[in-house]
This record gives structure tokens, sequence and C-alpha cells, in this order.
């Protein structure tokens, strides 16, 4: 993360120190409630980390015609699949990637993620995604990915969001796009 | 005797050598080093994406841990996880700088779970290869002598695929094959049309998609197009000593199965010349006890096949039963693979498909035999392909979020293709599987010590693939073409063998053309170990073919009292 540091301090200074005084100690905060738990024991997110995937999530996916990340559960799955999946490094590496994103959201907006209205949250996640995917930051693009996973794998997504038959029971080759309707969850 | 025959392993090879025992009506015991596995009840091909453990993924300290070589296989996942032995329980021996992937699982019916099912006959083209290019030996057989059983074994199994009419890639007799997608046709016409000499046929594999009566009779019912074959599959619809051959084996009375029993060793009877007995212990309880029987098939796979022969040292054979050649673990071979080429295709974006087929396709080889003349190398490969629209895994690398990502990610994105080589390599006596002077396993079986390496001609034939690869995709009009990178370590395409190969002189082979071994007549070897090349196609198809040539044989040999 320490060009990523880099690029966010630089913005920071931008900002004017009273945005950097109240950012660092958010952050503190942030830092100080998320030590990582011991493997196999307690959470893998504190209470603040989880609130504060919710609201990515519903960003990164939201409810639209149909439900979004957050009616699929994604944020609940998440947790507990890092918590039984995820091994140490991947959990830091996880919150890392939340704390970046509010880092960036003092930067860019000068308050915490969770005070900022619906319309700030998507302009911050369109800059961080479009910036952490162009440098080709892995921890993200790991991120991002089990935020899509949890949610086109849960019914939800795979069903009614995109289309999955546990038995297809055919093979059809070829067909137009338009007689099949959605991507194949699988 | 406790038994007619004895066979040693439950995979391909064993399942194959007991149907074909039991049914000539010899008592036959399988002696099996893993768990007792029931079809159907113990898999978990019923899961969907969102009951599956962690979305499929095992934990990553578990991975770490117990499975850092068997879960490089692109099969291994939290729902096929069983098939896959705990690499922490179940150590080997390489040199540090050269390692080498031994990927495998210790239960009944083995590997032929959460095998590829991809099969196709050898040809002359292999058979003969030695005599035209000199490397290796010859095989003490060519493809007149394994046809038939080829026609045995695939009728039984169940094989879909399309005739081609190749001499190099023979025809067989197929259930009907699955369709090419839009893609694939159009490269198929693309590639056929540049290149006469090349051709593009759909993937034949181990699948019922029109199942015989005599399919029937045993359980099985047609492909469902899941796409979860790792995990085993409930309609038998695929071929599986579980599915097929030890089913039919048992029902002719004639079979015994023994689980939880890892063979240690063969005794020899120096006075009688034969195998005696089969020495196991009990995986659980750590016993020791033995089977005799008149005649053993070893069907322990190629490098459990050799660490048994390597153990089973005695006065007339200090070196290993059956390996008065000193070829005993040498001249191991695998698929070069790890190579080939990728890339993505602006058109067809109106098309889709529905099911998920469980085959790709394939182009058979044509380096050295329809493109003679050129490649600075001998022997050549095949390319098996994939083709399909991205998924919504597409998101996670490419910008965007919210309710554009998820409009986007609602439907297909571009088609897709790779291009996966499968080269031959070539035997050489340096690459080699030994028993470690010092390690042992949890049993107090010295470990297997593997020291192998891709040559000059792997590394010429890799180079080559590659190259075709990306200027067969970017002729059919693929973009973002790119070479897939280097070979994998061997090991790598699970296709090890030629650790007790067949030939003609016993001086520079174990086996001979009946697969019995050239210093032991009661001893039969019909797993990956046989064999003197590697060829280009997946071996599976032709170790059942000898698996079945070779147990009939022994048991006209029985009824003779030859042996």
């Amino acid at each position: 993360m320490t060009a990523n540091d880099g690029k966010l301090d630089r913005r920071a200074l931008l900002l004017g120190a009273v945005f950097l005084v109240g950012g660092a100690a958010a952050l503190m905060r942030f830092s100080r409630k998320s030590t990582a738990t011991s493997d196999g024991a307690g959470p893998a997110l504190s209470a603040e980390q989880f609130s504060l995937l919710e609201l990515v999530a519903d960003v990164i996916i939201p409810g639209t015609d149909t439900p979004g990340a957050l009616a699929a559960g994604v944020p609940a799955f998440l947790r507990d699949m890092l918590a039984a999946w995820g091994s140490r490094a991947t959990r830091t590496e996880f919150v890392s990637v939340l704390e970046a994103i509010e880092k960036q959201a003092w930067a860019q907006f000068g308050a915490s993620f969770s005070e900022l209205p619906p319309e700030r949250r998507l302009a911050i996640m369109r800059t961080f995604d479009a910036e952490s995917l162009g440098r080709q930051d892995a921890a993200y693009s790991k991120f991002k990915y089990l935020v899509l996973v949890g949610y086109y794998h849960s019914e939800v997504g795979a069903t009614q969001e995109l289309r999955y038959e546990l038995v297809p029971g055919a093979w059809r080759a070829c067909l137009p796009l338009t007689e099949v309707g959605r991507a194949s969850a699988v | 005797m406790d038994f007619d025959a004895i066979v040693v392993g439950s995979g391909i090879s064993g399942g194959w050598v007991a149907k074909e025992l039991c049914e000539r009506g010899l008592k036959t015991l399988v002696i099996e080093r893993g768990r007792h596995v029931d079809h159907r009840a113990d898999y978990l091909d019923f899961a969907t994406p969102w009951e599956v453990s962690n979305r499929g993924q095992v934990p990553q300290d578990e991975v770490a841990e117990h499975y850092p070589i068997q879960s490089q296989c692109y099969a291994f996942n939290s729902a096929s996880k069983q098939w896959w032995v705990r690499d922490s329980e179940h150590p080997y021996a390489t040199p540090t700088d050269r390692p080498y992937n031994w990927i495998r699982g210790y239960h009944l019916g083995g590997r032929s779970l959460n095998w590829g099912r991809q099969t196709y006959r050898m040809s002359d083209v292999d058979f003969n290869a030695h005599k035209l290019d000199g490397h290796g030996i010859d095989w003490p057989i060519r493809y007149a002598d394994i046809s038939p059983w080829y026609d045995r074994v695939e009728k039984f199994a169940g094989i879909s695929g399309a005739n081609e009419g190749l001499e190099h890639l023979p025809d067989g007799l197929f259930l009907p094959p699955m369709a090419l997608n839009c893609l694939e046709v159009a490269f198929k016409q693309r590639t056929e049309a540049d290149h006469p000499t090349r051709r593009v046929t759909v993937g034949r594999c181990a699948h019922l998609t029109e199942p015989t009566p005599e399919h029937i009779a045993l359980g099985r019912g047609p492909c469902q197009l899941r796409s979860v074959c790792e995990r085993g599959c409930g309609y038998g619809a695929y071929f599986s000593s579980l599915s097929a051959t030890l089913p039919a084996a048992q029902k002719t009375g004639n079979l015994t199965i023994v689980t939880d029993a890892i063979v240690e060793r063969l005794d020899y009877d120096h006075a009688k010349q034969r195998v005696s007995g089969v020495r196991v212990i009990d995986a659980k309880t750590k016993q020791h006890r033995s089977y005799q029987a008149r005649v053993v098939f070893m069907c322990a796979s190629t490098i459990g096949t050799t660490q048994i022969l390597l153990s089973s040292t005695s006065e007339a054979f200090p070196n290993g039963l059956a390996n008065r050649s000193d070829t005993v673990g040498r001249y191991l071979m695998d698929h070069v693979v790890g190579i080939g080429a990728t890339g993505t295709h602006p058109k067809f974006r109106d098309r889709y498909y529905y099911g998920r087929r469980p085959t790709g396709f394939y182009v058979p080889r044509y380096v050295n035999v329809t493109e003679k003349g050129g490649a600075e190398f001998a022997r050549g490969f095949g390319f098996q392909g994939y083709s399909g629209r991205c998924s919504w895994t597409r998101g996670a690398q490419e910008a965007g979020v919210g309710a554009e990502l998820k409009e986007r990610l609602r439907m297909p994105g571009p088609w897709e293709m790779q291009l996966i080589g499968f080269g031959e390599m070539l035997p050489r006596a340096d690459n080699r599987v030994r028993l470690h002077a010092t390690r042992r396993d949890g049993w107090g079986i010295p470990l297997v010590d593997i020291d192998c390496t891709h040559g000059e001609n792997e590394r010429r034939l890799a180079e080559h693939a590659n190259q075709d690869a990306a200027q067969m995709l970017t002729a059919a009009g693929f973009e973002n073409v790119a070479p897939l990178g280097k070979m994998a370590p061997p090991g790598s395409s699970v296709h090890e063998m030629g650790t007790a190969r067949m030939g003609r002189d016993p001086a520079s082979s174990v086996l001979n053309a009946h697969n019995q071994a050239h210093d032991v007549r009661n001893l039969f070897i019909t797993d990956g170990a046989c064999m003197a090349s590697s060829g280009s196609v997946n071996p599976s198809l032709t170790y059942m073919a000898l698996s079945a040539r070779a147990a009939n044989h022994a048991a006209d040999l029985l009824a003779s009292g030859e042996i």
C-alpha cells in the first residue's frame, strides 16, 4: 500500500490542515479497533470494519431492479468466509483495503465514508476502484473479487441477477444471446 | 491360495483388470491403500455454488499446511478436496532445485474419480516412433495389437467423440459427440482452411451422451452438462472405477475389495521363480498381514508401483523386483504442459450457449506427422482447447462499480479461447524414481525420491507450441493473444509414466508385449509405469486397453497352467 499512501498524502496536503488532523485522528481510531483476530478465534472483522464493508459492498453491487449485495447477505458472508477461509495475511490485506477506502473518504471529502451521502460514496469508490485496478493493485482486485463471488454465487445473485441451473440437462452449443437472456453464474 | 489374482490399486487400471479377471471366473482381490468410497453417497455434486464451502476455496492455511502441491491441480477445490492426499501426510523427496509435482489421491477408485476424462487412442505414429527417430526403445506392440482392446474398453466405458478418419488419431466406437460452440466452429473453419494438415475436433471424453443398455444396467445415466465432474458424478455419467468397472466386477461374485491396506512389498519365491505373496500394512492399525494368489497385477499408479517394486528386494532381486535390467524407476515421463496461448475474440457477441459442456476441443498432433520437416525437435504435441464467454469474474479486473458494473456483468463478456499444449516427453534414464536412503513415511515405508527434469527437446517443443498456438489464434481473428507461459514442473499434467516400461529386450525393459514382467512370469504391471513412450495424447484410455488385454492374457495363461 506504499504507493497508495503516497498518492493519498499528496491529495490530503491539497485539502488542508484541518482535514489532515481530522483524518489522522479518525484513521488512528479506526486502526485501533481493527486489530487482527487470532487464527480461528473471534470475528475476522470488527464491528466498525463490518459496517464499512456493508457500505462499500452496497456501493459496488447496489440494489436496482434486482436485489444487491446487502439483500444477498454479502457482508456477513464475507466476514464468515474471511474467518473460515482467509489466512492472517489475507484478513490483514482485506482490512487494509477497507482502511484505504476510509482514508480516501477523508482525503476526498474530509469525512468518514459512513458519514457521507450515497452519491459521494459512489464517487469515492469510482475513483478508488479505477485507480487501484489501473495500477494493478492485487489487494484491491482480490477484495473486489470476494465481493463479486459473494454476490454472484449467492442464491440471489446466481438465480435472480444471473442464470443458474443445478442440472442443465442439455448442451445447446450456439444460441442467440437473446434466447438465453443473461450470463450464466457458473 | 487365498485368491486366483491380486490387483494392487483400484484406479482406472486396477478397476479394468479386476473386471476382466472376475468376468473370466477368477477369484480376485483388489487391494486399495486408501479409504472406502460409496459411489453417489460420498459425492458433493448436488451442492449449489452458495452451498459449497467458501465458494469452492479451500482455507488458505489448510492449503499451505496440507496441500501445497495437490492444490496446484486445476480440479482441486473445497468440493473435491477429498480426492487428493494431504502432502503433509504423504511426503516425497525431490532435489530442492528440481521440483516434481506428484498429484494423487488415496481412496477407492483412485484418480478415476477426479481425472480429466479426455480419451484418445495412441496410433502407430507413437508405436513406430523409435524406429523412425531412435529415441527410447521400440514398443513391443503395434496399433493392430491394441486396437481391438480400445474397441472393447470404449464400448464399455462409453466415450463421446467424433470420428475424423485420421491415421494418427484413430477413430473409435464412440457415443455421439458434443457439439462445438459458435466460436469453435469458426476457429475450426479458419484453422483447417489455413492448415489442411491440422484438424479441430470436439474433445473425446468418457461421458455418456447416449447410454447403452449395458451402461444403464450398471446404474449409469446420461451426462447432465453440469461440469462438476471433479466432485464425483451421482449419475455415473462419466467413467470411473466406481461407476463402471468395479460394479461390473462385483456382479460376477468373484470380487473382494480391501481398503486401507498399504502394500509394503511383494514376496518372491526364488525356487518357484514367482511372486508368492503381497504384504500389506493396515493404514489405520499399522498391523502387517499378507495375501497370496497365483498372479499379481500392479496397478498402484506409476510411482506407487515403482515404490513397491524397489522395496521388494530379495536375494534374487537385490535392486528391486523384476529389475534385472536396472530400468525400474528410470525413464519417468509426463506430458509437457503450461504451454499454449490464450486470446479474446471481438465477434459473436450476440451468440451464447446453454449448459456446461464438460469437455473442450482438440487439435491433434501435426508436427512431424502431417507436417514433416522444419521442426527442430523430435515427436510433437496436441492442443486441448477451451472457449467460452468471460463470466462476471472479469469485474474483478475491470474498472467499474455500482449499477453500471451490475448492468455490464449481467451479460456475458467477450469470447475467450485457450489452446493448451500437451507435449511428448522423451524417456531419459536419469529421470528417475528411487527410494530415499533414510526418510520413511508414517508406516515405515521408504519415501520415494523423484529426480526429473525437462530436456532440450522438451524446451524446443514448448517454444514451438507457444508460437503455433499464438499464430493460430491470431489468424482466426483473436485479440489480446498471449502465450500461456513456461513449462510447468514435470508431473503437472498428472500423466506420469514409464518407470517399468514394456519392451522387446529384457535387458532394457521390464515388461513384455503383454505387460508381463520379463523376470517374473506371474507379475503384470498395467498402470502408467508400463509406457515405453508418452505419445502426445492423454494416456488413460491406453491404460484401460492394456489392462484389459493383459488381464485376458493372464487368464489364458492361468487356464493353460503356464503361470
